[in-house]
């Protein structure tokens, strides 16, 4: 074949338009780096997110509870989950574990011992083992035991160390210290009150609440609750992501609001997404539009030869060597805005994670399957549109 | 390779053509493969629109043209290519050669259009000295005259495969002697290849050894 399409590149001249060629050729370059780069860039932010390199926990623990409006003030029973809206909780997608938040049903008080002249009403909850964040092997309860095992968020010792002791000339308290203070607790309903040591165990960052073991709690509520049981208005939830966009339009259209903080990055993540969702939308426009221009020019280049090509046919060439060679013409370009293209995202990729690496992020410093899958994608549109387009033209001849 | 006429009526001369009788027109025609077949035909008659039509860039008739049993209408287009690149060679009367490429790249167009060519380029240098037009083989098209382009144009079809030989007034830019070459080298191909031709032109002649005559 070579010996002939020698020849037929002094018959079939390719070289009408060729600016606007390269034009197109250049706008081919440019949606192909927008597209890249959008799909790398969503492999990169999926990498953040869910890579174990970039996360301490695997997963999220969430206290979900509804918000109280000034129409529910007053009204307890609105803010208790209903069995269907936990059995609804329950099933959503993101929930891969679900645990209820139980409250005391009877009065609690808790003194200081010595001279610290401290006593407090006091309310305790516990959850399910498996949703805390302590481990501490003084955690159990069993029947009979005078000592309860106490877990303090970590807010409430910050509070009162740099807000109110401050304020009030008392001494700051280690955490040390706080766990060695030997607590009396009474709990009490309207009819017995009975005395308690209470031993601090451990500080909790993920659950604000006076937490007791679930056995100490199961067990308190039978022996001092009220006849009414009441509901439950809290519950927590471990999530893969929570910043997953599905899980923060749960919350909102149920009503419900849990720490704030933790769905910020919920917002980032979609904000990140448009834009890199237009851009690969642009990427996409200039990509129709290089096409468009191409196919432009092949029509071009077959309608100036068209007198050679006729004689051409005449004289036996087949229209598949005519397709063949015009392709032939064109596609090596093709390749190589994608190596080029490719090229330029690996870089930037490259530079990409050096940069990130600096700040504890770590994503891959080349670019990922996706990226080859899109670069074989536009390659072989582009392919499959201008062999329809010579077909068309050839054929026409 | 087998040609078969059926009734063939060209459209345009229809009226004229049937106040007179003619050996080809409105007859049934089979062309015996191998043969060396010549028709004789006035101005007018419809010689190039005979070979037109057996060469399908015509297709302004009634009838059938048949060639290996089938009408060229049930051929694709690159069936009808791979015909022309191996069974069936032409001489245009108006010649058709590329301006913009010199005449022995005209020549080798035919040669390499196949994958596998079916002469050596060395050929060309043959059958181009038999003829008397080595010298111009590196000229443009455009410069030259129409007895050194029908020389060429001649060359270009000596160099493919091919079973008949199509040929529309051949030698008509070409004296006597020049004449006589070209018919020994195109008679001695068609024998190499045992291929026939046909071919097309006003007067009788003693340029070939004619199997049969048929008047248009």
């Amino acid at each position: 074949m070579r010996p002939f399409f020698d020849l037929l590149k002094k018959i079939i001249q390719t070289g009408v338009g060729k600016t606007r060629f390269l034009m197109a050729a250049v706008g081919l370059g440019i949606a192909m780096l927008l597209i890249l780069i959008a799909i790398q860039a969503h492999t990169n932010f999926s990498q953040l997110l869910y890579s174990s390199k970039n996360q301490n926990e695997t997963a999220d623990f969430l206290v979900i509870n509804k918000t109280i409006t000034n129409a529910m003030m007053g009204q307890s029973a609105k803010s208790i989950f209903t069995p269907e809206e936990i059995a609804n909780i329950k099933k959503q997608p993101f929930v891969q574990a679900f645990g209820l938040v139980t409250s005391s049903q009877y009065k609690v008080v808790i003194q200081a011992p010595g001279d610290l002249h401290f006593a407090t009403d006091m309310f305790f909850e516990a959850v399910p083992d498996s949703f805390l964040d302590v481990k501490n092997d003084d955690w159990k309860w069993t029947e009979g035991d005078r000592t309860i095992p106490i877990i303090l968020p970590n807010d409430f010792l910050n509070l009162y160390n740099f807000g109110f002791s401050l304020s009030q000339d008392l001494p700051q308290i280690s955490q040390e210290t706080v766990k060695a203070l030997p607590l009396q607790v009474s709990i009490s309903n309207n009819i017995v009150s009975d005395q308690y040591m209470g031993h601090i165990v451990g500080f909790s960052d993920r659950i604000s609440s006076f937490l007791v073991p679930a056995s100490f709690m199961s067990w308190a509520n039978g022996k001092y609750g009220m006849a009414t049981a009441t509901g439950t208005s809290r519950v927590i939830v471990k999530t893969p992501d929570p910043s997953n966009p599905a899980l923060v339009k749960f919350l909102d259209d149920n009503g419900y609001t849990t720490n704030q903080d933790k769905l910020k990055f919920s917002k980032t993540r979609m904000i990140v997404q448009t834009i890199v969702s237009v851009v690969g939308f642009f990427g996409l426009i200039l990509l129709f539009f290089a096409l468009l221009v191409f196919s432009m020019f092949i029509q071009l280049v077959i309608a100036s030869c068209k007198k050679e090509i006729q004689l051409l046919v005449i004289l036996g060439t087949a229209p598949k060597q005519l397709q063949r060679y015009l392709l032939k013409q064109f596609v090596p370009l093709y390749i190589i805005i994608g190596i080029l293209s490719l090229l330029l995202v690996a870089g930037l990729q490259y530079w990409a994670a050096a940069e990130l690496a600096v700040h504890q992020m770590h994503v891959s410093s080349l670019p990922g399957i996706p990226v080859f899958v899109g670069i074989l994608l536009v390659l072989g549109l582009v392919y499959i549109v201008n062999l329809a387009t010579v077909r068309k033209y050839v054929n026409n001849i | 390779m087998q040609i078969q006429l059926n009734h063939l009526m060209p459209i345009p001369l229809q009226d004229k053509l049937r106040q007179r009788s003619s050996d080809i027109w409105n007859q049934d025609v089979t062309f015996k493969p191998g043969s060396f077949v010549k028709i004789k035909a006035p101005s007018g008659t419809g010689k190039t629109t005979l070979i037109h039509y057996l060469y399908h860039i015509r297709y302004d008739y009634t009838g059938k043209v048949q060639v290996n049993g089938q009408p060229w209408q049930a051929y694709s287009k690159n069936e009808i290519a791979l015909i022309r690149q191996q069974d069936l060679g032409i001489i245009f009367q108006d010649l058709r050669l590329f301006e913009q490429l010199s005449a022995r790249e005209n020549i080798s167009l035919k040669r390499v259009m196949q994958p596998k060519a079916f002469y050596p380029p060395e050929k060309i240098d043959e059958m181009a000295a038999r003829l008397n037009v080595t010298h111009i083989l590196e000229q443009s098209g455009k410069t030259l005259s129409y007895g050194e382009r029908q020389r060429i144009a001649i060359i270009r079809a000596l160099v493919q495969p091919f079973q008949w030989l199509l040929m529309d007034e051949p030698f008509s830019h070409l004296d006597e002697e020049n004449t006589q070459r070209a018919a020994a080298l195109i008679a001695d191909e068609c024998k190499a290849r045992n291929a026939g031709f046909i071919l097309t032109d006003l007067d009788n002649d003693q340029h070939f050894n004619y199997d049969v005559h048929y008047h248009l």
